[in-house]
């Protein structure tokens, strides 16, 4: 395997679990899919499109996001934002990154 | 096919695979959004939206069947964590099969004719080939209940510690065993005995000439793998005596268990290949059926038995440092 290989086969599962905390992270207000991809995607973390949209009805089917279509300027679009234990696991989960982002800090450092 | 017809059809083709409650309501949504996407690209490239932006955009987005998974809770038949004891059962378990089968098919081999060779591959085909598609099938339902209990009561898959070597288990179900095997060895000794046992004792009658001469061992057998055969058999009341006065299977009796087991199987074989068991044609193939499925699982049992041993040492050529 070359280093390419090995790179970006362990920066997909560095990144697997951060796409979910990324995306509740954004729905605080309401969002509907191509709107939330261009703010993630403005804030540097850019996710494809065939693996946002299914993720968000994934999040909606596990009770943690609430959703409606609307009809504002433009064609019906369905918007998505947290609820009330999509707020409370977005909070423990942004703790628990914290804690992990400095661990591995310190970490990276002593080398 | 213009790029909304392009459109038109993914979504279609996701939207079918997924439950009909869902499908349309995620159809409209993926549609909408797909065009936006398109949309997007067509105003960066600075012109209008075509086929070839649809299809590059779409690509991307994934096949249709993947991204209809990607939507619903991952579905898993087979825990990952069985994967290599799935694949090992059924290579091992269609092996097992398909060596019986070439056996039971080609043991007339050398052919007298193409055409009676054909036959014989067409047999093969059919009745081993195809049908030992059986095992795989059943070995899916087995790990599928395996994964699901385990999911289903994640307690109940806790690891546990075991004693030693390996644990007996109940030493009365050991006893019983025991008297078993002896019982046994007895019925082989003479399966004549079986008949009397049967018609004389219930009924007050012999049974049919015949039937004696079935269960009665021919000249070649008794005077060839017979006696060693019947010794290696008889070997194992003592065996598993020595395991229930132990209360365990301890290393040294789990080697000779393993060496036991070998041995056992090399002497049926013999028995197998060495001429008829037993003097009418129909119980001697019947017996030899028996003990070639016998042999087989035995055979199974021994190289799992080998392939669990672990004797912890460092593996200094495999390591990579340096």
């Amino acid at each position: 395997m070359g280093d390419t290989d090995a790179f970006s086969k362990v920066e997909s599962e560095l990144r697997r679990g951060a796409v979910v905390l990324a995306t509740l992270s954004q729905l605080r207000t309401p969002r509907y899919g191509y709107e939330l991809r261009q703010a993630l995607a403005d804030r540097g973390m850019p996710i494809e499109e065939g693996t946002l949209y299914p993720l968000l009805r994934r999040l909606e089917s596990q009770g943690l996001l609430k959703s409606e279509w609307r009809i504002e300027d433009g064609p019906p679009r369905r918007y998505y934002a947290l609820n009330a234990d999509g707020k409370k696991l977005l909070k423990k989960l942004a703790e628990s990154w914290q804690d992990m982002n400095g661990t591995m800090t310190r970490l990276l450092k002593e080398d | 096919m213009n790029a909304q017809e392009m459109i038109e059809t993914y979504v279609n083709e996701v939207a079918t695979e997924l439950p009909r409650g869902q499908r349309d309501d995620v159809a409209f949504e993926l549609r909408a959004l797909l065009n936006e996407e398109l949309q997007a690209r067509a105003e960066g490239a600075g012109r209008e939206p075509d086929a070839a932006m649809a299809k590059e955009l779409l690509v991307a987005f994934g096949r249709p069947t993947e991204v209809a998974a990607r939507y619903r809770p991952t579905l898993t038949i087979i825990d990952p964590a069985d994967g290599h004891a799935f694949l090992r059962a059924t290579l091992i378990g269609l092996g097992v099969i398909w060596g019986a089968g070439l056996l039971s098919h080609f043991s007339s081999a050398p052919f007298e004719s193409i055409e009676q060779f054909l036959g014989a591959l067409g047999q093969f085909w059919v009745r081993t080939l195809v049908a030992s598609m059986w095992w795989p099938g059943v070995l899916v339902v087995g790990f599928a209940t395996a994964s699901w209990i385990r999911r289903s009561s994640p307690r109940a898959a806790d690891w546990t510690p075991r004693d030693g070597v390996r644990t007996t288990g109940d030493r009365v179900g050991l006893a019983f065993a025991i008297i078993g095997m002896a019982f046994g060895a007895f019925v082989l000794w003479d399966p004549r005995w079986v008949l009397d046992a049967i018609f004389g004792g219930l009924f007050g009658i012999k049974a049919a000439p015949i039937a004696y001469t079935a269960l009665t061992y021919t000249e070649g057998f008794l005077s060839g793998a017979g006696p060693w055969l019947y010794a290696a058999v008889l070997l194992n009341v003592p065996f598993y005596g020595a395991v229930l006065i132990n209360g365990r299977w301890t290393p040294m009796l789990h080697r000779a268990a393993l060496a036991h087991g070998a041995v056992t199987c090399m002497l049926m074989a013999w028995a197998v290949l060495d001429g008829p068991i037993l003097k009418t044609e129909a119980a001697d193939s019947m017996a030899k059926a028996l003990l070639v499925l016998v042999g087989a699982m035995s055979l199974m049992f021994l190289v799992l038995e080998v392939r669990r041993e672990v004797r912890p040492k460092p593996d200094l050529g495999a390591a990579t440092g340096g």
